[in-house]
């Protein structure tokens, strides 16, 4: 078996792509990059145009300079985040034959404004860094609990142990579904986080089961509402009209594949990084004040996701022809490690002064859930380097990683001495 | 000191919050509530501060006249 196995089929370049703006590069299975993924990152930064075209993935653009990258996030006229036309996903579904089990579609995510505005809205409060604010308490709690599991045994798997469950524990009581279903939601995490390719049919499918592991509290919450997510979207209004069965599904599975898969990296990614740095952890333990700037810094030098967009326009966008209904790839993790923005990008400086990082995107979609990624983030490295002596990586057993939308951490093994 | 913020154009991440509650107010849905902010005697460095915790890119300081700035 040759490396190069699971790299895609390369497409024809298209007549107006000329060669200067052509890389190759497979952001699923580039072997270098899933080896190490920020490391690779800073070598397409080096050595890769600014904006340039891929024959891997279907063909596609990707966006790697901030400036292309808080352009494009801004101008969502000329980049759509409607990966299908709105109106074209409603002609498809209204043709289905009647009977059909509601298909839930992550909104607003996949929405361009006005439309997009019209769904994020009811999110915002509940979302906001104040409301967020007052959960951080039982994340504490939380992270404490499952760190002082493994404490005593030396070692761990910090994506199972820690990385994962604390995520999806926070997210089951936002929301308000029961705790017992906790094993059954790792269960759906672990189908969607393991899922590969396009394979569109099973992604509906897995939506579907994802909406229905909620159905019975949605319902539920309808006659008794509590002091939780889903009461408090029965009582919303989108458009001033009240909300229904089907807009709770959407919501629940735009929170279920956006908050899932995404602190637990970035939780991996930054631990990956303090492992790897004892010195730094000294520095915190002695000064934890600092921890806050070092999650803005962890965020800045391992940025994990990789939003898509669809180009809306034939046009020239900084220089570069671009056809209606391309592909184009906000990436994200290049645009935080741009040295136009950020001098020497690859060093991790906890005192950083400048330029803020996108790691959440710009421009309207900028990531709903991110004062609460902050929150956890923060609180998970306030409360391991507390309770957890000087860690290190195990060097038997290296992380290991994944592509795709989110850079992924697999496994991050970590030792320490008792 | 003024603070200058295009508030149309702020989409939430609430850094300059992070940095000062006091100078940069929000809204119930976490957005800035202000469009310009004198800003108190003393608290110029947070206003800088803030301003350059905006991702957005959003927020402008504008000196006085008689003072000295530092970008």
């Amino acid at each position: 078996m040759t490396e190069a196995v699971n790299i895609s089929d390369a497409v024809p370049q298209p007549s107006h792509v000329p060669d200067a703006v052509v890389y190759d590069f497979d952001m699923f299975h580039d072997p270098a990059y899933l080896a190490d993924p920020h490391e690779r990152v800073l070598d397409l930064v080096r050595n890769a145009p600014p904006i340039f075209w891929t024959p891997r993935n279907g063909g596609q653009w990707m966006l790697l300079s901030h400036a292309a990258n808080f352009e494009a996030a801004r101008d969502t006229e000329s980049f759509s985040s409607e990966v299908i036309p709105h109106a074209q996903v409603e002609a498809i579904l209204a043709q289905l034959p009647p009977g059909t089990p509601h298909i839930p579609r992550a909104y607003p995510i996949n929405l361009d404004p006005p439309l997009h505005a019209l769904y994020r809205v009811p999110l915002q409060r509940v979302f906001s860094p104040t409301t967020i604010n007052t959960l951080a308490g039982n994340i504490r709690a939380l992270a404490g609990e499952l760190i002082d599991a493994v404490v005593d045994q030396g070692q761990c798997e910090f994506m199972k142990a820690v990385a994962e469950p604390l995520p999806v524990q926070v997210f089951l009581k936002m929301l308000g579904l029961p705790l017992e279903k906790l094993p059954e939601y790792r269960q759906l995490v672990e189908a969607h986080l393991s899922a590969a390719g396009n394979d569109a049919g099973a992604a509906i499918q897995r939506l579907q089961q994802v909406a229905a592991a909620m159905r019975d509290t949605v319902l539920e919450r309808r006659e008794h509402p509590q002091d939780d997510i889903i009461s408090m979207l029965w009582q919303v209004e989108i458009d001033g009209r009240p909300t229904t069965l089907e807009d709770l599904e959407n919501y629940g599975v735009l929170l279920f594949i956006a908050g899932l898969d995404t602190v637990m990296q970035g939780m991996g990614h930054g631990v990956r990084h303090l492992a790897r740095n004892p010195d730094l952890q000294d520095e915190l333990r002695a000064s934890p004040d600092l921890i806050s700037d070092a999650t803005e810094e962890l965020l800045r030098r391992y940025t994990f996701t990789v939003p898509p967009r669809r180009v809306n326009r034939d046009m020239v966008f900084q220089g570069v022809a671009m056809k209606k209904d391309e592909r184009a790839i906000h990436f994200l993790p290049a645009a935080d490690l741009d040295p136009k923005e950020y001098p020497d990008p690859g060093f991790f400086d906890l005192r950083r002064q400048g330029k803020a990082h996108i790691a959440f995107n710009a421009g309207p979609h900028r990531c709903l859930g991110s004062h609460l990624a902050r929150v956890e983030l923060n609180i998970l490295y306030e409360e391991l380097l507390k309770r957890m002596p000087r860690f290190r990586l195990d060097p038997e057993r290296p992380p290991t990683f994944k592509g795709g939308h989110v850079i992924g951490v697999q496994q991050l093994h970590l030792l320490w001495d008792k | 000191m003024k603070i200058r913020i295009n508030k149309a154009a702020c989409v939430g991440n609430a850094r300059c919050w992070a940095v000062s509650e006091a100078l940069f107010p929000l809204d119930d849905d976490g957005y800035i509530e202000v469009e310009e902010v004198d800003v108190p005697p003393g608290m110029e460095a947070l206003a800088r501060r803030g301003a350059r915790a905006c991702p957005e890119r959003v927020i402008e300081i504008i000196e006085d006249d008689n003072i000295e700035g530092d970008g």
